[in-house]
């Protein structure tokens, strides 16, 4: 009975609901941020479990700000909502063209660094911006079947057809890195990569391109390695752990890494701004960069971090010392602005 | 004529909802795409030089359309006889048949596509098979390239094909073929002079849809073909969705839908496909 009358409106309450409904609509969503809880847009998977083990829970543990996961976190989403006035985000997770399109389309909020310390960040140029900060440092490795015997780890061994026979595994991507490692094969030295001398990139890569194996996804990147079809491979790091601890025939080969890192960064009218600053803050600790590098692969962003794990998990951390400082770090800004210039040329020369 | 008006009306409304869903859903967002084509800052036709200027993008094209007739033909060797069986035979054989060509049509595209990579990649079982009976000694080529995605397109494609061909031939009069025979022409005589052209509206449907849809298919030819298998469908998604160039998207989209309306128009002059809608005999 208390359930009928409750819904059945008479005409008035119904156009007095309707005028109110209508004017909460028209209030920007920014007056309902309370800071109370934050909304994270990130990769999600399994590296989501690992930063809600690390950072999120025992942040809102600390502060009682909830911090709730979304997925989709791409440029074209964010600046859809940036444009429409209708931000979901407070903190997005991304590849470095999401912080340096966002501040070219001014679809980002300056962070607060009297909130945030980055004192002990690493120090990299491409690293210090007033829109974002840096996350975590990916790599992809150099992955080899054990049947080839010991290989030495850098990329001329790649080319070396003669010496280790059998397909190389190699994404479809203009930019995973292969044109760098092209370049450094023939003798380039790694900070004169950019800009990249395509022409010579691509002449080194012909020696090797009735070998290639093209993965469009990462899933066959790991299906390629552990069944053997390809006997060598550039594969993200996740990956090919994965096929070695799965019992893959494989070894990784750390000292040839391509570096790259993932940024944060804050959308422009995102509802709980303070609540991202402070969880930003929270992330650029010590303890919160070990935690993280305890639960996952991928490179804590200081080295007082990594000095605190044990040697056995500074092992598999990307861009840690098992590179031997070889690692490359892929050049973001150049990227930016070549992409599809080069992605061009590049599938043209996939054509043959 | 009142009733004539009546019934014109009556037919208008029975259509009208479809009418306005094609409007909203297809029509519209097509106008907007072509639109975008031409909306480049740098001037109307930028794009378009630059799809000129940059010899990948013509030369994808042409892959496309090469790979979408070769599908087409592939699914009509292999489809018309299945058809043929299908129409001929009695009913329980008959849906037997259905089942098997419509089992792969409802299991997932992903499982399919890495099936194939299972039966055709170096150690898969017709490479494993071969090899173990001594008829090859290497490893055939037949994943990772043209060939591969060709094979693992035709099969998905099959049953465009079939289905229509099958729709006409239960509707052909077997008498037809008994006359031919009774009036002295064989068996080859008969199929090419009489039962093939009567089954041709059914053929050309068939060829018009696979030819269309493989025209803009992305997973299969990008997971089973290698550089083989790079199409159009990989640019306009590496535009859409890496360097967000929807402009670049939208004139590659654009020049598709011009290119195959065309070889619709010619195919339509050669061939009169617009006997199949039933627009003229």
């Amino acid at each position: 009975m208390a359930d009928e009358t409750a819904f059945s409106l008479n005409k008035r309450e119904f156009l007095t609901g309707m005028v109110a409904a209508g004017a909460a609509a028209m209030v920007p969503a920014a007056a309902f941020g309370a800071d109370d809880r934050l909304v994270f847009a990130n990769y999600g998977g399994s590296w989501e479990q690992a930063m809600r083990k690390a950072w999120m829970d025992p942040f809102t543990k600390e502060t009682g700000i909830q911090v709730v996961s979304a997925s989709g976190n791409t440029l074209g989403r964010m600046q859809a909502m940036v444009e429409a006035g209708k931000v979901e985000w407070d903190l997005v997770e991304g590849t470095p063209d999401l912080a340096s399109v966002g501040i070219q389309k001014g679809l980002l909020e300056p962070l607060d660094f009297k909130v945030i310390d980055r004192s002990l960040m690493l120090d990299r140029p491409e690293f210090r911006s007033d829109y974002m900060v840096p996350g975590v440092i990916l790599g992809r490795l150099l992955v080899v079947n054990q049947k080839l015997g010991p290989v030495p780890p850098e990329w001329p061994s790649l080319f070396d057809v003669a010496r280790f026979p059998g397909k190389r595994a190699f994404w479809t991507k203009a930019d995973s890195g292969l044109l760098e490692i092209a370049l450094m094969a023939d003798g380039v030295p790694a900070d004169k990569l950019y800009p990249l001398d395509l022409p010579r990139a691509f002449k080194k890569l012909d020696t090797i391109k009735k070998d290639i194996l093209w993965f469009e996804t990462v899933t066959q990147s790991e299906q390629f390695m552990r069944d053997g079809q390809a006997v060598m491979g550039l594969l993200a790091d996740g990956r090919a752990y994965n096929v070695k601890n799965s019992g893959g025939p494989v070894e990784i080969l750390p000292e040839a890494s391509i570096l790259l890192w993932s940024v944060l960064v804050v959308p422009k009218g995102a509802p709980n701004k303070q609540a991202a600053m402070r969880f930003l803050s929270y992330i650029y600790t010590v303890k919160a960069q070990t935690a993280i590098a305890m639960e996952y692969n991928y490179g804590p962003i200081m080295q007082k971090a990594i000095d605190q794990l044990p040697p056995e998990r500074v092992a598999l951390i990307s861009g840690g010392p098992s590179t031997k400082g070889k690692g490359v770090f892929l050049n973001s800004a150049w990227w930016n602005e070549n992409l599809e210039r080069v992605t061009e040329q590049f599938l043209n020369w996939r054509l043959g | 004529m009142p009733y004539s008006r009546h019934q014109g009306l009556v037919t208008f409304a029975f259509l009208a909802p479809a009418i306005i869903l094609l409007v909203a859903v297809l029509i519209w967002p097509v106008l907007d795409l072509v639109g975008r084509s031409f909306q480049d800052p740098g001037g109307p036709f930028v794009l378009y030089a630059r799809l000129l200027e940059v010899p990948i993008y013509l030369r994808v094209l042409a892959r496309t359309l090469l790979f979408s007739v070769a599908t087409s033909l592939v699914c009509l060797v292999l489809g018309y006889p299945v058809a043929y069986a299908l129409a001929r035979a009695r009913p329980l054989a008959r849906a037997i048949i259905l089942v098997c060509i419509l089992l792969p049509f409802w299991t997932n595209l992903l499982v399919r596509t890495y099936g194939w990579i299972l039966i055709l990649n170096p150690q898969g079982i017709v490479n494993t098979v071969l090899l173990q009976l001594g008829i090859i000694s290497a490893p055939l080529d037949i994943v990772y390239n043209f060939l591969g995605a060709l094979i693992g397109m035709s099969q998905i494609m099959l049953p465009y094909l079939i289905l229509p061909v099958y729709s006409v031939m239960v509707k052909l009069d077997p008498q037809l073929a008994n006359a031919a025979r009774t009036l002295g022409a064989g068996p080859v005589r008969t199929f090419v002079s009489i039962y093939f052209p009567l089954t041709l509206p059914g053929v050309m449907a068939g060829l018009l849809l696979v030819f269309t849809i493989s025209l803009g298919f992305f997973v299969i030819p990008a997971i089973l073909g290698g550089s083989g298998g790079l199409l159009l469908a990989q640019l306009i998604e590496f535009n859409v969705n890496t360097s967000l160039n929807w402009g670049m998207a939208s004139a590659l989209s654009t020049t598709l839908l011009a290119a195959t309306l065309l070889l619709y128009m010619i195919g339509d002059r050669w061939l009169n496909l617009g006997a199949i809608w039933g627009l003229r005999r």
